[in-house]
């Protein structure tokens, strides 16, 4: 068990310096600007509910 | 630029990141529920854009026997209006229009010179005015107020000036 | 075969770049002497009875502004700044060299023929030129001379990759290259509509030789280009952040597949969705727009995958120079490089100016903000910042390069990509919130009778931000000036500048082969703008009707 556990470390921290890169910040950045899109987007959606219909 | 390239790679497998992989999802999900907010806007509750109503002479229109060459109001026995319009530079006739309160007007609007707008402040009605064509929308005016009809198109240099109102009485 | 040789741009090719930005640069800086004067009108403060003499109307100048930042500076930047990423990218010089030179001066006696009746106060008809309002002739041959020369130095990227391509078979086309040819194979595509517009309508009307015009499907026509315009305008900046500044940061590109896949997924979606720009004409069939509101939503996709991979990668970049923790590789990025800078602050303004387009494109959401302010708001965040802060940015070493010579101040340099950025930020937001209380765009808003006080504060804020972005304009002229006549040559090796060519994690060769094949995609993208737009020509083009007089404003 204790052994194993070592060699999977050992493994993750070859990996991890140069190849394994998680784009975390990159993640949280963009879940800003999605919120913030959508905060924004439903802004003028329901601007244009609340002007009334327009049918043709 | 048809040539197919040989493949002189060293190995040609896609890499996409499963960060990156996700992120693709979830962008295609929110454009999914945006179009869906959208279609039902203007599907099922009926908040529509112009279509294609009819094709006129820009040059006659305004001077013949058509509704054009009486621009204004027309009321009908259930209370509803049709309104034609024709904007020209820098004016529109009619600038002054009063209508009740609950009723619902239909507008036809149309140029017998250059391009217009048709925006009617704090509503949705907001048309191009395209000489040759007859923009058209229908609202209900539910609330008492003054609106004014705005030129929102370049039509030349007292375009600032072009406007009119409508008033919605009690 | 994998090796990569440098190449050294030669004095001649260095000069050919540098007489694009000459043209690019003076056009930005007479186009942004209107800015200003547009924004103070709006807040009551009007300088155009002083021009009079020279500018004789608030149109004569917004024709001059739109015209000269938005299609004249664009397109010589873009032309001479997609010529370095063909050479420099293929190592290799233009295979027609002089036939890129003749597509050059075509485009300088197309401007010269246009800026007369411009100047001449006879085409104050704005940059999009909409009938029934008419020019002098010598307008419309301008631009299509203008437009045609871009083709032409398109055709000379085309036939010097093609060169390439017999010498270098199966090796990857550097990224650089593939944005900048994507670019210019998409814009022949793009311009056909405006060509048609030109040619069949405008001229033989302004000519005589046609009694009217049909103004409706001049629309249809402009549109067509008028969409993949703001693509054309975009991509070259998009090269730039995928394929140069990682590198500029110290990193590399995140993945080139899916660099390489957006910029396929661009060639394809851009021109088949113009009728968003009409979603309120009268003469468009509702489904239809319906049809290129969705089809908007999809080139929506391929920028939200640019986003990603262009974050992950200055991520990375940040990580390697020592950022620690969720955004602490933020501020270990090279903010202190007046090209990083700018092109960061760039891409910031970028999200907001991709959540207006979204906004916009969303069928009946247009109802809310067409032909309002906030549609002004909107693109000076994308095309008067996305592209042409990140332009000002390239031009901080592209300049120093291409003359030899030392930036005259980076410091300078430094505070106007700020400056820039905070300007933009007041402007855009107050134009936006205008638009949605319903002020119109194109109008001298300080002289219409129906502006509410209620306006005031933003028209104010409109004023405000334009005038911090017209000193950081002039900051990057002068600053530019400078370094182009200076008399600092570089010195030595360590001085010298370096064109920044960002490596990908994944070696480009390592990218399916499949995405270095053009006949699929040419195919599929004819296919669909035949699909998007074939019946509506059709239908539009079989009812034409040529009714309308031209009319001189
Ligand atoms: C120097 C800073 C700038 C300021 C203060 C400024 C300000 C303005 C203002 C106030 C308008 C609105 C006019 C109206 O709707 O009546 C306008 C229009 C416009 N601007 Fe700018 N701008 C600047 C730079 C730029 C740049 C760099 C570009 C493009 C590269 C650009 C492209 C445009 C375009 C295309 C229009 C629309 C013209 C039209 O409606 O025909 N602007 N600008
Ligand atoms: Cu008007
Ligand atoms: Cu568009």
């Amino acid at each position: 068990m204790a052994v194993s556990r070592r060699k999977s470390k050992d493994m993750e921290e070859i990996t991890s310096t140069e190849e394994e890169f998680h784009p975390k910040g990159t993640v949280l950045v963009l879940a800003i600007f999605v919120l913030v899109l959508i905060l924004l987007w439903a802004t003028v959606y329901l601007i244009l509910l609340s002007r009334g219909m327009t049918t043709v | 630029m048809s040539e197919v390239p040989g493949d002189g790679s060293v190995q040609t497998s896609l890499h996409i990141d499963p960060y990156e992989r996700n992120w693709m999802r979830l962008t295609v999900v929110l454009l999914v529920v945006f179009a869906t907010a959208v279609t039902i806007a203007g599907f099922a509750l009926g908040f529509q854009v112009p279509s294609p109503e009819e094709r006129v002479d820009p040059n006659t229109v305004a001077i013949g026997d058509g509704p054009f060459g009486e621009p204004g109001l027309r009321a009908y026995p259930d209370g509803s209006y049709d309104l034609y319009v024709v904007a020209q530079m820098f004016s529109f006739a009619p600038n002054e229009v009063t209508i009740s309160a609950g009723s619902e007007v239909t507008f036809y609007v149309t140029s017998v010179d250059v391009q217009h707008g048709f925006k009617i402040q704090n509503t949705n009605v907001n048309m191009q005015i395209v000489p040759g064509q007859v923009s058209k929308l229908t609202m209900t005016f539910d609330e008492p107020g003054t609106y004014d009809f705005i030129c929102t198109e370049y039509c030349g240099s007292a375009h600032a000036q072009m406007y009119g109102t409508l008033t919605v009485e009690k | 075969m994998l090796t990569t040789p440098t190449y050294e741009l030669t004095k001649s090719e260095k000069s050919f770049i540098s007489q694009h930005l000459l043209f690019a640069f003076i056009a930005l800086a007479i186009g942004s002497l209107f800015g200003p004067l547009q924004a103070f009108e709006f807040s009551g403060v009007d300088f155009y009875p002083l021009l009079e003499p020279v500018i004789q109307s608030y149109y004569q100048g917004l024709t001059l502004h739109g015209v000269l930042n938005a299609l004249i500076f664009t397109t010589f930047f873009i032309t001479g700044f997609l010529t370095l990423t063909t050479i420099y990218g293929l190592k290799r010089p233009l295979k027609y060299p002089l036939l890129n030179r003749i597509g050059f001066w075509t485009m300088v006696v197309g401007l010269l023929m246009a800026a007369v009746p411009i100047l001449l106060n006879e085409a104050s008809v704005l940059y999009t030129f909409y009938p029934p309002l008419q020019a002098n002739v010598f307008f419309y041959f301008g631009l299509t001379l203008v437009v045609v020369g871009s083709w032409i130095e398109g055709y000379g990227f085309i036939f010097t990759w093609r060169e390439w391509r017999k010498e270098n078979p199966g090796v990857r086309t550097p990224l650089m290259t593939f944005g900048g040819l994507i670019t210019m194979v998409m814009w022949q595509l793009a311009t056909l509509g405006i060509a048609v517009e030109i040619l069949t309508m405008l001229i033989p009307w302004a000519l005589g030789l046609i009694d009217g015009a049909d103004p409706q499907l001049a629309r249809t026509y402009f549109w067509f280009t008028g969409h993949p315009l703001v693509y054309f305008w975009l991509l070259p900046a998009y090269v730039s952040w995928y394929a140069m500044l990682p590198k500029q940061a110290g990193g590399k590109l995140f993945s080139d597949s899916l660099a390489r896949i957006a910029f396929w997924l661009f060639l394809l979606l851009s021109v088949p969705l113009g009728f968003h720009h009409q979603f309120v004409d009268p003469g468009v069939p509702a489904g239809w727009k319906y049809i290129h509101a969705i089809l908007t939503y999809a080139v929506f996709f391929p920028s939200m995958i640019t986003a990603f991979t262009v974050i992950a990668s200055l991520e990375r970049a940040g990580r390697k120079r020592g950022g620690k923790g969720w955004l602490g590789w933020i501020p270990k990025l090279p903010w202190n490089d007046p090209s990083v800078s700018a092109q960061l602050l760039a891409g910031i303004l970028f999200f907001f100016g991709g959540i207006g387009g979204i906004t916009n494109a969303s069928y009946n959401i247009n109802l809310v903000i067409h032909n309002t302010a906030w549609v002004s708001g909107h693109f000076h965040l994308t095309v008067a910042s996305a592209s042409a802060l990140s332009f000002m940015g390239i031009s901080y070493w592209l300049v120093p390069y291409l003359r030899g010579r030392r930036l005259w101040s980076r410091k300078w340099a430094q505070i106007q990509t700020w400056l820039w950025f905070v300007g933009m930020l007041i402007f855009s937001n107050a134009m936006h919130v205008l638009g949605l209380l319903g002020a119109p765009r194109r109008t001298p808003l300080g002289e219409a009778p129906y502006v509410p006080d209620e306006w005031s504060g933003h028209l104010l804020r409109t004023s405000i931000g334009g005038a911090i972005l017209f000193v950081s304009a002039y900051m990057f002229v002068f600053n530019i000036a400078r370094t182009w006549w200076s008399k600092k040559l570089l010195a030595g090796p360590d001085e010298e500048v370096e064109i920044p060519v960002a490596e990908s994690v994944h070696p480009a060769q390592e990218t399916p082969a499949k995405l270095d094949w053009w006949t699929p995609w040419l195919i599929g993208t004819v296919a669909l703008i035949l699909v998007a737009y074939g019946p509506q020509l059709i239908e539009q083009i079989g009812n034409i009707d040529l009714s309308s007089p031209g009319f001189r404003p």
